[in-house]
């Protein structure tokens, strides 16, 4: 991928290029709102940098909790790379994880639930158990967590470092965490409290669900990325609106923040 | 240790989350004396407190919701014992484990999930775990989980005193709702401070004494993961053992360097205290 804006690094005259986690946090911020309040997991930097440069920017009375710590709106800078860090406890308040497992189940707290996977299918199911059959998997993954959750919230963000056709699959091979389940019929069948995937955010594009087929297709291409490419790495055919627009790259204004949340560079290096 | 990790224990149940606060002094313990474990008890996310004792071939079952390095990698011993067949992975849900405590120190028979819960495909591979019951308060079908019920419980804090009374560093995950669930309680503290002292803040001092049968000393007693409030992990060892034990020579060769080869005070003198993994105090 081509970097695009250019940001001066503070207390150097050289500027940097932003980078795919920098703009994949940027991205997900803009889908955050005043009001809402949100929830996240393991191996979280992305979105959880996302979620504080939102209440720094457009959007001061949005909520996030850190899962695993479970600080409540963590100041981050420095941003680490663990959920479980400490550090998180710099924050507004703290939850215990017992709470939050309590307030997941309650289904009216969290408005978003940031997720991703080992595998994640056309309907947006997220697979974080085992690739090939879970009695004999080829690759065991470390298992789902908290994803079963997904069934209970409004609107669920997914992200992932990893755009390629193993991860991106037509069904996966296990779901830990429900997407669209297996399309229109089942989705209607389950009558689920929750709302579905909404968004998925890659190092090369922006995806969303169709309202009618509820499969995934395009919704931005990240600058400097073509749609050939997208498609020769994703394990199943997208819809492409057209026309097909570009994600804006990060705003001066986003990396500063984004650089002062993460002065060790993590976004960098992911 | 001898004393509490008998024979008759059935379920042993091993504090921390990823890599933090896992009780890894009673863990090599473990190891060292070569105990197996019949069925090993995980927070939501395990990681080098159970994928050490995967690794060296001591846990016949394990009930977890995700055993994994987090931004490190895969779980080297989780991924080889379950690709291999030589542990059986009871897999649930982090629903199932937390209530599944709380139904444990609660004396609950069994805790029902949220609706909505079932559409995962974990109930269906765990059929021992997930189970339909009739909602006598409605017209609907629910999937309940069992109580979580540890014969016996390792769990990290920051201190405790002589009594037992412990207080977290930082975060308590689910270590609290273990010690609370659990029949026998093993407190590894990096410190033992006197009661006075415990007692300035006993609001902040969430596990009581009279629930703890021991208190293990253990400066250092995390690393190579982080202790909140004393240390942060050491991630050139976690990943020199994630490169290590992917093979089996390389997990033989860590265990035999790093555990089997020593007792816990020469880990603490020439692998711990080198890293950084006393006293001082970060992150807060």
């Amino acid at each position: 991928m081509t970097a695009g804006a250019t940001v001066t690094a503070p207390g150097s005259g050289e500027p940097r290029p932003w980078t795919p986690g920098e703009l994949m946090a940027a991205e997900l911020s803009r889908h955050l709102h005043d009001g809402e309040v949100a929830v996240m997991g393991t191996a979280a930097a992305v979105p959880q940098a996302a979620c504080r440069l939102a209440q720094l920017t457009h959007a001061p009375d949005f909520w996030y909790v850190a899962g695993g710590t479970c600080g409540v709106n963590p100041h981050l800078a420095p941003l680490g790379s663990s959920c479980c860090d400490v550090g998180l406890l710099r924050a507004d308040t703290a939850l215990t994880l017992p709470d939050v497992v309590m307030l997941e189940g309650r289904g009216d707290v969290f408005d978003i639930f940031f997720a991703g996977g080992l595998q994640i299918d056309a309907y947006g199911n997220c697979n974080l158990a085992a690739v090939g059959p879970w009695q004999q998997p080829t690759l065991r993954g470390p298992g789902g967590v908290g994803l079963p959750f997904l069934a209970r919230v409004r609107r669920v963000l997914l992200y992932t470092m990893s755009h390629t056709p193993r991860t991106f699959v037509e069904r996966v091979d296990f779901r830990s965490g429900p997407g669209f389940l297996g399309g229109p019929a089942e989705w209607a069948a389950a009558a689920l409290t929750g709302g579905g995937p909404q968004l998925v955010v890659t190092p090369l594009c922006t995806m969303a669900f169709d309202p009618v087929s509820l499969r995934m297709g395009l919704r931005s291409l990240h600058p400097g990325v073509d749609l050939d490419q997208v498609r020769h790495r994703t394990g199943f055919e997208l819809w492409v609106p057209d026309p097909l627009p570009v994600t804006p790259p990060p705003s001066a204004e986003e990396l500063t923040v984004l650089r002062q949340l993460d002065p060790r560079g993590i976004l960098g290096g992911l | 240790m001898a004393r509490f990790l008998t024979a008759d224990t059935a379920l042993l149940a091993v504090g921390g989350m990823h890599a933090h606060n896992n009780p890894m002094a009673l863990v090599r313990e473990v190891v060292r004396q070569g105990r197996r474990v019949r069925r090993l008890l995980t927070s939501p996310c395990a990681a080098l407190n159970a994928d050490l004792l995967l690794t060296a071939g001591l846990v016949d079952e394990i009930v977890t919701s995700y055993v994994g390095f987090e931004h490190l990698g895969l779980a080297p011993g989780f991924r080889r014992a379950v690709e291999g067949h030589t542990v059986r992975l009871l897999e649930c849900d982090e629903a199932a484990l937390t209530h599944g405590l709380y139904a444990g120190a609660a004396g609950l028979p069994f805790i029902p999930l949220p609706p909505g819960l079932e559409v995962s495909d974990v109930p269906g591979i765990n059929p021992d775990a997930y189970r339909p019951v009739r909602d006598p308060f409605g017209d609907r079908t629910v999937v309940a989980v069992p109580p979580l019920r540890p014969d016996l419980a390792f769990v990290h804090a920051l201190e405790a005193d002589a009594a037992g009374n412990a207080v977290f560093g930082g975060a308590a995950f689910t270590d609290r709702l273990m010690a609370l669930a659990a029949r026998r309680v093993v407190v590894q503290v990096e410190r033992v401070v006197p009661g006075e002292r415990i007692a300035v803040h006993p609001a902040g001092t969430t596990i009581p004494g009279f629930l703890v049968q021991a208190v293990v000393e253990a400066p250092g007693g995390c690393h190579p993961t982080a202790s909140h409030g004393a240390y942060a992990a050491d991630e050139d060892h976690l990943r020199e053992y994630l490169a290590l034990a992917r093979e089996p020579e390389g997990a033989a060769t860590y265990l035999r360097r790093y555990v089997t080869g020593g007792s816990e005070d020469q880990y603490r003198r020439t692998v711990a205290a080198p890293a950084g993994a006393f006293g001082a105090e970060v992150g807060r």
